[in-house]
């Protein structure tokens, strides 16, 4: 994964979220990514198409009924 | 009153009548009238309510009801617990105008167990963030000293409960914000399994790592609030179908027997802990064996993985609850809550996904670890409390919570306090059960807590105000 994020890759996440930070928040912004990108890369693991989720919800009486 | 009481020994008083709910309440406020202007434990205390509330406790025990054990109890809510008719801030400007039309499920479930309501106590805004400068209100103090953090983000629950202001409280935990303040404040608080109490009417942080519980002086405090509170909720659609077993019956029991789990790696190498929190889980291990358990070495994967997972979850939830605001409004949060909700751009719906498979991985692997266990054991927190103008903007970039992997897990988890450290400053030991095992985990602390002296001190500033 890309551990620098460039003005133009920030400005077009930002503007796909409808976020409108400002010069020093955007600057924030790329100093912590490679914190974010570090993490996104270790929860990345060799596991397959088969592995699921863990499914948040459970089906109970109220569900069912 | 002599002392600050607990809530199992007020209760009993109380059903003697040798203690009035009335006189006990007046006591609380008059103690928030003398220290919150510096503690900053409320945003909001609601007298009017508090006294309606004891005196109707008053009335029904002298009129011959049997009270529970939360009848003419003092206790708190955090400020993103609904109240109906009372604001509802979230510590935040972007709701200080809020006026619930309903009462949480939380909120209803201690008013029927006849407590009284004293206030809406401080948190981090929207439960997130740190202390923050730049909201309506101060951030809450620590009461053992205000120059310090109360961790969050339970924060004003966490000094009320150690300052004696309330003597149990509501608080909330997506990465620890209920065992953070209690680790940092020298109280007790205790996690839930995901699912046992519901969040109905609670502001979400991390809609699939919330989690409701209470926050009191002790084990057993803990025990009798989460007595009310647990228990199936068809208006949250996470709550869990689980009988609720009796939560103090087995308190005292001892621990003969049961199998203690110590999770080395995680205090000692993956993030050293300071030491007097090393002591103090020495302490335990040396305690538990005492009080005959069985203690074996826990291997689990390191803490970054359990870190990583949670907290792009955690980003990506906030971001999805407040992203209307955060495109509309972004300048009304903090400074604080504002960089976290930006960051929620920068994580993809693959990074979220593939958070949610790891965390599969990593709840089996708690599951295989604790199969011949009861509980497991390590640090509440890495330290005493830091100073509240040195919290640090980020905790993406800080080292692995402590408190994180059991919100990622969904498993119950307790902070109880182990003795003090540096500016003698409260530690804590982290006390975590196999899901839905509240009563062991409950068992296990209040073991501890009476074997040791820590329940008998309470911080100078609320003690100078107890008449000798």
């Amino acid at each position: 994964m890309q551990q620098k994020l460039d003005d133009a890759t920030l400005d077009f996440l930002l503007a796909r979220s409808g976020l409108s930070p400002t010069p020093q928040q955007k600057a924030e912004l790329k100093a912590i990514y490679p914190h974010v990108a570090a993490m996104a890369e270790r929860v990345r693991k060799p596991r397959g198409r088969m592995a699921e989720p863990v499914l948040t919800y459970g089906f109970n009486k109220e569900d069912l009924a | 009153m002599s002392d600050i009481p607990t809530i199992a020994a007020a209760a009993k008083l109380i059903a003697a009548k040798q203690l009035s709910p009335v006189e006990l309440t007046k006591a609380c406020i008059e103690r928030a009238h003398a220290l919150d202007g510096e503690l900053h434990a409320f945003i909001r205390l609601t007298e009017d309510r508090a006294l309606a509330d004891a005196r109707a406790a008053e009335a029904a025990i002298m009129a011959g009801k049997s009270p529970g054990p939360l009848c003419g109890i003092p206790i708190g809510l955090k400020d993103i617990v609904d109240t109906k008719g009372i604001p509802t801030t979230c510590h935040s400007k972007i709701l200080q105008d809020n006026v619930p039309t309903s009462d949480a499920a939380c909120a209803v479930k201690l008013a029927d167990a006849g407590s009284v309501m004293m206030g809406k106590t401080a948190t981090h805004e929207f439960a997130d963030g740190g202390p923050s400068f730049d909201l309506p209100w101060p951030p809450a103090r620590n009461p053992w000293n205000t120059a310090y953090f109360t961790a969050g983000s339970s924060s004003g629950t966490g000094a009320g409960v150690a300052a004696g202001l309330i003597m149990g409280g509501i608080g909330t935990d997506t990465g620890g914000s209920i065992r953070g303040p209690a680790a940092l404040c020298g109280i007790a608080g205790i996690k839930p399994t995901y699912g046992l109490v519901s969040r109905a009417g609670v502001a979400p942080a991390a809609f699939s790592l919330d989690h409701i519980g209470p926050m009191a002086w002790t084990a057993e405090d803990c025990a009798i609030m989460l007595q009310a509170l647990a228990g199936h909720d068809p208006a949250d659609p996470a709550s869990a179908s689980q009988p609720i077993p009796n939560y103090t019956e087995k308190l005292g029991a001892g621990i003969k027997g049961m199998r203690i789990g110590v999770i080395h790696h995680f205090h000692e190498t993956d993030h050293k802990v300071t030491p007097a929190v090393q002591r103090g889980i020495d302490a335990a291990i040396a305690i538990f064996r005492g009080l005959g358990a069985q203690i074996r070495e826990v291997t689990l994967s390191p803490m970054v993985e359990w870190h990583a997972c949670g907290t792009l979850i955690s980003i990506t939830e906030r971001a999805s609850a407040y992203d209307e605001w955060a495109r509309t409004r972004l300048a009304d949060f903090g400074e604080r809550v504002q960089q976290r909700l930006l960051v929620g751009a920068l994580v993809s719906g693959v990074d979220y996904v593939q958070a949610i498979r790891r965390r599969r991985e990593l709840r089996a692997e708690l599951k295989a670890a604790m199969a011949d266990l009861d509980v497991v054991l390590t640090a509440g927190n890495p330290s005493e409390a830091p100073k509240i103008d040195d919290v640090p903007m980020w905790d993406v970039s800080q080292k692995p919570s402590f408190t994180m992997p059991f919100n990622v897990a969904g498993y119950p988890a307790m902070c109880v306090c182990s003795g003090f450290g540096d500016a003698d400053l409260p530690v804590s030991i982290q006390i975590v059960g196999k899901p839905f095992q509240e009563a062991t985990v409950l068992r296990i602390a209040d073991a501890f807590e009476k074997a040791t002296p820590f329940r008998d001190r309470r911080p100078a500033m609320s003690s100078a105000l107890v008449p000798a």
